[in-house]
């Protein structure tokens, strides 16, 4: 029992991790909620699948084509809806909130709703990790998990870009007079943030169906990483993960499954109580995160 | 290398700036020296572009709140609808007041991020000489630059705004703050970046009296126009500019 809530705790906490990353990168470069994330994670499942079975696109290459595909949209949310209402925080959560249910809706609407609508896993099969049964799939999103959180920490402070994202972030005007440029900057963090969701999706949607609803749970559970972990680092995305990852796991294991939304709602709850800028949150102030 | 022409800049009905004209030559030092709110900050914005980013950013919403009109030439070319990041690309770097570094990234990561525009190469080059400018900040290397002293901090605000390899460096009140002993050595450095690399200086500056003995050419700003020019030494013997700027 205990060594099943620490494997699938540990599994769980990637999970959200994977689904919070993208959604934190791009708010804290641009200061931009992208409330359409969790439709641009729906949308890269149907767009593998789509690949996959109406163009028989081999696998990989259904993958690398839809992560493009992602991001491009990304770059294009900025550029087409949010360069005219930039610094509206409000207005900017609205419009891609109206453009997360658009592209929801579209897929009801075109009818995308059904058991067909599943991606395989990359790897059959499954092996017993301390007496605990896991499969592939599971392992291989802790792998990507990892390894995403690493490159992003290499990327922030090695490469050109990185920096220029991190120094945008702190002071703008500054990153301004050094020839860093605002709008590119936005994109890229639009763009960045729309490949992870995908990425996030390619990993995770093997291990269920793609719905509709699922684009909303996403959204809402980026938020309460976001809000737990709050948003100055990644350490505080993955740690803010793994608390509610094992919360949640320690809630279905011992109480019951059905208690398993209330633990982020109250976690949520708790934090915004005792702590407004998040358990790692840099002064940064509660409007200024969502 | 820098000609202006004209300038006038509006916030909403304010004028900030009126009617100005003034140039700087190849590796010169040029003062512009005039107290609080006299538009030495508007002027040094203006010429890096950051109030037309500001304009841009206003017009997408639909406000209609800034305005600037003239001419302003770096170089023979026309710049007036240049955005920043092309401005620096051509060789303008600005050097914003109260030394804003990134603070939560180290001195050297901070010092990369100036070298954005720039190869690895000349990256490598312009750390080399800011080390050699301002040794002190060899042993923070790894020090986040939030930590510094507000002496260390404009060193390498400078030193950032070096790496992003200037023709003409524009500084907004580089003293301002700064103790009584660290001033001269300020004023030094910035002697120093000219005499070595030739790059051209615009000081914007209140307290002007450490740094008259080296400028070149200076320039006095009230209510955002000109009231005085000449050179460093006409500057000097004005008794209107001693009375006012000079604390004499």
């Amino acid at each position: 029992m205990l060594e099943n809530v620490l494997i699938y705790g540990l599994i769980n906490g990637m999970v959200l991790a994977l689904l919070a990353i993208g959604f934190a990168l791009t708010f804290g470069i641009s200061g931009i909620a992208n409330f359409a994330h969790g439709a641009l994670y729906i949308l890269t499942g149907y767009t593998v699948w789509v690949f996959l079975h109406t163009l028989g696109t081999p696998y990989l290459l259904a993958i690398f084509l839809a992560m493009a595909i992602t991001a491009l949209i990304g770059a294009a949310i900025y550029n087409v809806i949010l360069l005219r209402i930039r610094g509206m925080r409000s207005s900017e959560i609205i419009a891609t909130f109206a453009l997360a249910l658009a592209i929801l809706e579209a897929f009801r609407f075109f009818g995308f709703v059904g058991a067909k609508y599943t991606l395989p896993t990359f790897v059959e099969g499954s092996v017993s990790v301390a007496g605990v049964i896991v499969d592939y799939q599971r392992l291989i999103l802790i792998g990507v998990g990892a390894g995403l959180v690493g490159l992003l920490w290499f990327f922030t402070h090695y490469t050109k870009t990185g920096l220029a994202f991190r120094a945008i972030a702190q002071v703008e005007r500054t990153a301004l007079t050094l020839g860093i440029d605002s709008d590119r900057m936005a994109t890229l963090s639009l763009a960045f943030g729309a490949a992870l969701a995908a990425l996030a999706a390619i990993v995770l949607l093997p291990l269920g169906q793609i719905t509709v609803e699922t684009g909303l749970n996403v959204l809402l559970n980026a938020l309460a990483i976001c809000i737990l972990g709050g948003l100055g680092s990644v350490t505080g995305i993955v740690a803010a993960s793994l608390l509610l990852g094992y919360a949640q796991i320690i809630t279905v294991t011992y109480i019951a499954p059905h208690w398993l939304m209330v633990v982020t709602l109250v976690a949520i709850f708790v934090v915004l109580l005792v702590k407004p800028s998040g358990l790692f949150g840099k002064q940064k102030e509660l409007e200024e995160r969502v | 290398m820098l000609e202006i022409n004209n300038l006038m800049v509006f916030y909403e009905n304010a004028l900030a700036i009126n009617n100005l004209s003034m140039q700087v030559n190849e590796a010169e030092i040029v003062g512009l020296l005039g107290s609080n709110g006299a538009g030495k900050s508007t002027l040094m914005h203006t010429i890096s572009g950051l109030t037309l980013d500001m304009k841009i950013k206003e017009d997408r919403r639909g406000g209609e709140r800034i305005t600037i009109l003239g001419e302003m030439k770096f170089r023979g070319k026309d710049i007036m609808n240049t955005k920043p990041s092309d401005r620096v690309k051509m060789g303008i770097v600005l050097c914003a007041e109260r030394h804003p570094v990134f603070p939560e990234s180290n001195v050297i990561e901070n010092l990369k991020t100036g070298g954005y525009l720039r190869k690895q190469s000349e990256v490598k080059e312009m750390l080399e000489y800011v080390f050699n400018l301002f040794p002190a900040l060899v042993e923070l290397k790894k020090r986040e630059a939030g930590f510094l002293s507000g002496g260390e901090q404009q060193m390498l605000s400078i030193g950032t705004a070096l790496i992003a390899k200037p023709s003409l460096l524009l500084l907004d009140e580089p003293l301002l703050g700064l103790s009584h002993a660290i001033q001269p050595k300020l004023v030094e450095a910035i002697k120093r970046i000219r005499d070595e690399t030739g790059i051209a200086i615009l000081v914007a500056e209140q307290y002007a009296r450490p740094l008259l003995r080296i400028l070149d050419q200076g320039y006095v700003i009230e209510n955002g126009s000109l009231t005085f020019s000449g050179t460093g030494k006409e500057l000097i013997d004005n008794p209107d500019v001693k009375a006012a700027y000079f604390g004499v």
